[in-house]
């Protein structure tokens, strides 16, 4: 009887992440003694906030079984954006409105596609990387934006009630991402979409809003998220948002979600960001070559798969 | 509807082409260059990359199940690298290019089992692979070519009949008879197209459907590791961003030659065109001035606008 309750506490995606944390965590420390210092964990902390709201978006859309991979190209598009804007000595208020209104835009050219268009997302979003790729390159000119004013540095630097301002922010958007999955219809409609869209339609799902809600609203969070990048790093260069995608699926993959559809699990995503990121912090502190952090996330997202895809197999469910 | 007299796949490579005469027509006006041998060799020259990873990639769309492999630049990069890295240290050419032919089916059969054994789906099992074999060819050279091949070792990639590169004569022609052969006279072909088009079907009178797809994916990493080896020969030294961006331009060639992305249908003729169209485009904006970088953002555009324009022609016909 406990034995088997344990094996079920022990099988929900959140503790199973916590205790690959706390494992990846301990190893690391026998690595580099640096790892567990306090300085160390805030810098992971906040190495994740950007990629903790494009992963929000990114498990909505896995939700609706489809997938984006043009996100570092919004990144780093809206990034642009917000940097001339800042070089152009624009008020904060104006700035902060035109990050996510230019990521929102983005965002729905790819709504449109996969939505008006039918096209299949991972065509639609991989035309569209490319074209965004280009769109960087010939926006920036082949140079870097580079030393801006710190005229975005309170959205990042100040603090509520003692708490960081970036950890509001998170929590915020995660709250109202999981009140919408929780009680509202669009929720339901989201997962029923990604559930079986065919059933969702004939039961009279508005399918289409749903998708188009999913990417328009991943282009809203990415937007923001650029805004919190130029904030911290005050500059853009042609390779932001560059591994973005890759990161931002493999946390929400990590995090429980499928890429077949059908289910989120928003805090599953948090720890999957953190566990993503601890890695790629850990890996470069043991001393691997950064160079190898393709090579390394790449290969988790295999290696989660995999491991899904057995446990799904061995209680005789669907597979992945 | 009634304009649709002609059957559609027709009709589709007698526009594919007539787009491709389009680009010609328009180059060889603005760049009077363009029409001469030189240009026309280099087009050739150009072409064989993303011919072959193209010919792969079609293979695995045609096979259905969500088919597509996203790893090929990264195949291409690895094995090209592992070609140089084995004619650095002194094995002999033929056998060195053999093994890394070899090395690239094993990368191949890795997505392969990814896909039949572990079932994952295909965009993103290749995803993971993408950045696998990507990160990986970057980070065991730091970044850096291997550089310094012998001259001996270039007949293949530099050497030419009559204006055509030894390589179009003896490896992308021939791989695009032979696979057109196997594709509609033998068994295996047919097989890969009942797969694609209904897999159930196929399964229940009994196909090999997984074994038939893992050698598909095979093929695409052999195919990648032969342009991988081109590439070796042509430039006499292993890139290891060689391959970059060619998943993006194999899987827009295909789908802009009419293979449904949805498998079962399609062909490699219109692979072929389509990869004529692209490095004839590159070659006159070249010839232009006009910044590379454009060229990824139209392939991009042109890779939704493929599947738009196929959604058009297949009509009312729903997934």
């Amino acid at each position: 009887m406990s034995g088997n309750s344990i094996r079920r506490l022990i099988g929900r995606r959140e503790v199973s992440l916590a205790l690959a944390c706390l494992g990846a965590a301990g190893i690391f420390r026998g690595f580099s003694p640096y790892f567990l210092t306090a300085a160390n964990l805030t810098t992971i902390l906040q190495n994740s906030v950007e990629l903790l709201l494009i992963s929000l978006g990114i498990s909505f859309i896995l939700a609706t079984a489809g997938i984006d991979i043009a996100v570092g190209g919004v990144l780093g598009i809206s990034a642009i954006f917000i940097g001339w804007s800042v070089e152009a000595g624009w008020p904060l208020s104006t700035i902060v409105l035109l990050g996510p209104v230019a990521g929102t835009c983005l965002g729905m050219v790819s709504g449109f596609m996969i939505v008006v268009g039918k096209v299949p997302p991972i065509i639609a979003t991989l035309g569209l990387f490319g074209v965004y790729r280009a769109a960087i390159f010939l926006l920036l000119g082949g140079s870097w934006i580079s030393g801006l004013p710190n005229t975005l540095a309170p959205l990042v630097n100040s603090a509520i009630f003692g708490v960081p301002v970036v950890a509001v922010y998170v929590l915020a958007f995660y709250l109202v991402g999981w009140l919408i999955l929780r009680w509202f219809p669009l929720g339901t409609a989201v997962l029923a979409v990604g559930g079986n869209e065919r059933a969702a339609q004939l039961a009279g799902v508005a399918v289409g809003r749903s998708k188009f809600f999913v990417y328009g609203m991943t282009g809203f969070l990415v937007g923001f998220a650029a805004l919190l990048y130029v904030a911290r790093y005050r500059n853009v260069e042609t390779s932001t948002g560059e591994n973005v995608a890759l990161d931002a699926i493999v946390a929400a993959v990590l995090g429980g979600s499928s890429v077949l559809g059908g289910q989120a699990n928003l805090i599953g995503t948090m720890l999957g960001v953190v566990l993503v990121r601890l890695l790629q912090n850990g890996f470069v502190l043991a001393g691997v070559p950064s160079l190898w952090e393709q090579v390394i996330t790449g290969s988790l997202l295999l290696l989660v798969l995999i491991l899904d895809a057995a446990v799904k197999r061995s209680a005789r469910l669907k597979p992945v | 509807m009634t304009l649709m007299m002609a059957p559609p796949k027709k009709m589709r490579l007698a526009g594919l082409v007539a787009l491709w005469i389009f680009a010609l027509a328009f180059f060889a006006v603005r760049s009077p260059g363009f029409v001469s041998l030189a240009n026309f060799s280099s087009i050739l020259q150009f072409s064989t990359l993303l011919a072959l990873v193209t010919f792969g990639q079609t293979l695995v769309i045609l096979g259905g199940g969500g088919g597509v492999d996203l790893s090929v630049g990264g195949i291409v990069s690895l094995s090209g690298l592992s070609i140089a890295f084995g004619v650095k240290e002194g094995l002999d050419p033929y056998i060195a290019s053999l093994s890394g032919i070899a090395f690239g089916g094993l990368l191949g059969l890795v997505n392969g089992l990814l896909v039949t054994k572990f079932r994952l789906l295909p965009l993103i099992a290749t995803l993971g692979t993408f950045y696998a074999y990507n990160g990986l060819s970057v980070a065991l050279t730091d970044g850096a070519p291997i550089a310094g091949l012998p001259t001996f070792f270039g007949t293949l990639g530099q050497g030419s009949v009559a204006g055509i590169p030894l390589h179009t004569v003896f490896i992308v022609l021939p791989a695009f008879l032979i696979l057109e052969f196997v594709l509609w006279q033998t068994p295996v072909g047919r097989w890969i197209y009942g797969i694609g088009g209904n897999e159930r079907a196929c399964r229940l009178v009994g196909l090999p459907v997984d074994l038939i797809r893992l050698g598909i994916y095979v093929h695409s990493g052999v195919m990648a590791a032969l342009a991988g080896l081109v590439a070796d020969s042509w430039l006499l030294s292993a890139r290891p961003n060689i391959g970059e961006n060619l998943e993006l331009l194999s899987l827009t060639a295909a789908l802009l030659g009419g293979t449904s992305i949805f498998g079962g249908t399609g062909g490699l003729a219109g692979s072929l065109v389509a990869v004529l169209f692209f490095t004839s485009f590159q070659a006159g904006l070249q010839m232009l001035n006009v910044n590379a970088i454009w060229q990824l953002g139209l392939v991009g555009f042109f890779l939704i606008f493929s599947v738009l324009i196929d959604r058009f022609i297949r009509g009312g016909e729903s997934t």
